[in-house]
């Protein structure tokens, strides 16, 4: 599929062990970016005189959806806006400027700054199963799992600021600061998650 | 060691002078002060010093002592637990919460120690006793727990259901099965159902309930037992119906069908209506059914063409997903019936973040003058109507 690690296409692949030739997909969903304006913004303006927008006046921000890139951003009159949406921090820049630009055309003093990635999710999964309760004993206090309140065993590597969320099925969802953190995170979790797994076929 | 020589004058005339309750040493030639005592002997200790208990941390000892009492645990179980809840309370994290939170604290401290101390029981028992809001006690627990630094182990559902059956669950007479058959059965139940991706990820109370029921059932298969529904069995048992308990009645079913068809000396085909009365049978030859099923489960799958071999493409991976729902006999519903996730835009190959930004493109996102007067235009239509 993609020849280097983290490229554009928004995969990225490690090899799980030097024996395994089999590469795991780790596939970005959801990049959360934010940037400033350096300006006020007029909201009614943006809502009127743009479109793909949604006013909402009572939480004082409006709603911008991009096409191309598929990026949904809100836009505080502070001149703070969040993009969510992208499927890669490069995405997730273009689909920024993009909305930067429309609204310099609408007539703001914009100027792109602070540009800054502040969460990717990323789903992953194991080519088996996870035996949930033998995974938490052998890495308490760092993994929890409380079957009553949410199915997945949680685990939280406080280095790389990621959260992993364990799933008995074998699927694994990651977030993380940026797209580095998330793929060492399932690199770190991994030869734990293989000490417990459980055999797919019963 | 008294100083015997004034050290403003350097005279030796000293004599002892009170100021007050004071005692104090002056110089009598040139009046300076050599030396004073301390002003009083003993600290005072008055009412505004001493510290009263807090009445809130006692009430909330008392309401876990209570919950101890109507769950008739051990006492060592009642000491942790109100040992729990003063550690907690005191903690940054809880001392300024509302006191609805601290009553939820309690419960999970009740929680919390049972489950350390190996007494079976469910944050469901918990909840039905201090009637609070799922979310919230969730939220409690999770800070408690990391607040306190406890590691509680997990409690597997198999040891929860004979307290369940002997605590909450109260036949009639006509109704009544001997409690260590049911639990008996049910435990079988739970193993089969786990065995077949019913019970990860689900929770417990709607499967425990399930599995009682088919339990119930199966003990004594009349007609007047099978032609009561759920929603009868908890009126009569008087315990409160949990609706996901319908969903896993119908997928144990379905899992007992997979093993009845392949009971030998069943004539007739084995269909979840008909499936209660073999459960007995089912339960007794459990793990050679399991063998017979999958056999016959793998020779299926082998004398259909295989149709994964060769495919290229994003969709590779599900297809692979969805045959291994298929290739096994027992999967998990999120296999079986796999998302099929968006396909990648390949147009966006190339992003790197800094391209050139067309003005047409961005002209596709802004109203035309005519456009935005049209559109203020019905809005202000709108909001007068």
């Amino acid at each position: 599929m993609c020849e280097s690690p983290w490229s554009p296409c928004c995969t990225a692949h490690f090899l799980m062990d030097s024996s395994n030739e089999e590469a795991l997909d780790i596939i970005v969903t959801n990049v959360v970016a934010t940037f400033r304006t350096r300006c006020h913004l007029n909201l009614r303006t943006i809502a009127l005189e743009g479109t793909n927008v949604i006013y909402k006046p009572e939480v004082g921000k409006v709603l911008m959806k991009l096409r191309k890139p598929k990026i949904t951003a809100s836009i505080w009159s502070s001149g703070k806006i969040i993009c969510t949406g992208a499927t890669s921090e490069d995405e997730a820049k273009l689909g920024a400027r993009r909305l930067a630009r429309c609204l310099q055309k609408l007539g703001f003093k914009v100027r792109f700054s602070a540009f800054r990635v502040v969460n990717v999710l990323a789903v992953c999964s194991m080519p088996f199963a996870v035996h949930l309760i033998d995974f938490t004993k052998n890495n308490r206090p760092i993994a929890s799992y409380e079957p009553e309140l949410h199915p997945a065993a949680t685990y939280r590597i406080k280095t790389l600021k990621a959260t992993i969320q364990v799933f008995s099925t074998g699927s694994v969802t990651v977030t993380g600061p940026n797209v580095q953190n998330v793929a060492t995170a399932v690199e770190q979790v991994y030869p734990l998650l293989f000490e417990c797994q459980k055999p797919l076929c019963k | 060691m008294l100083s015997q020589t004034c050290q403003g004058c350097g005279g030796s005339n000293i004599v002892e002078d009170d100021l007050y309750c004071q005692p104090q040493r002056v110089c009598v030639d040139c009046g300076s002060v050599v030396s004073e005592g301390v002003l009083a002997s003993e600290p005072v200790v008055g009412p505004a010093v001493a510290k009263k208990p807090c009445l809130n941390l006692i009430k909330g000892e008392m309401f876990s002592l209570t919950m101890c009492r109507i769950l008739m645990v051990h006492r060592e179980i009642e000491q942790l637990s109100q040992t729990y809840y003063n550690k907690a309370y005191q903690h940054e994290s809880f001392l300024k919460v509302s006191l609805q939170k601290k009553e939820v604290l309690a419960g999970c401290c009740v929680l919390v120690s049972c489950r350390l101390l190996n007494w079976p029981i469910t944050m469901a028992t918990i909840l039905c006793l201090i009637n609070a809001d799922p979310t919230l006690v969730g939220e409690v627990y999770q800070e408690m727990i990391s607040a306190l630094k406890i590691e509680a182990p997990i409690v597997l559902i198999t040891d929860v259901i004979e307290t369940h059956i002997q605590d909450s669950l109260h036949l009639p007479e006509e109704f009544a099965e001997n409690s260590k058959d049911l639990t008996r059965c049910a435990v079988a139940l739970v193993e089969l159902a786990a065995d077949s991706w019913i019970v990860t990820g689900r929770k417990p109370v709607p499967i425990i309930m399930a599995a009682v029921y088919l339990a119930w059932q199966s003990l004594r298969p009349t007609k007047q037992r099978l032609k009561t529904s759920l929603e009868k069995f908890c009126q009569i048992a008087k315990v409160n119906k949990y609706r996901p308990a319908v969903k896993r009645i119908a997928e144990i079913k379905e899992a007992l069908c997979k093993l009845g068809k392949e009971i030998p000396w069943v004539r007739e085909a084995v269909t979840p209506d008909n499936v209660v009365q073999h459960v007995e049978d089912i339960l007794q030859h459990r793990y050679a059914l399991l063998r017979r099923a999958m056999r016959t489960h793998q020779d299926l799958v082998e004398q259909t063409p295989n149709s994964s071999s060769v495919k290229h493409g994003p969709h590779e991976r599900n297809d692979v997903e969805l045959n291994w729902g298929k290739r096994v006999l027992f999967a998990p519903p999120c296999v079986i019936r796999a998302k099929r996730r968006r396909v990648e835009q390949p147009e966006l190959q190339d992003v790197t973040g800094d391209e050139e930004i067309s003005d047409s493109e961005i002209d596709s996102y802004i109203r035309t003058p005519q456009e935005a007067r049209d559109f203020a235009l019905t809005q202000k239509m709108f909001e007068k109507s």
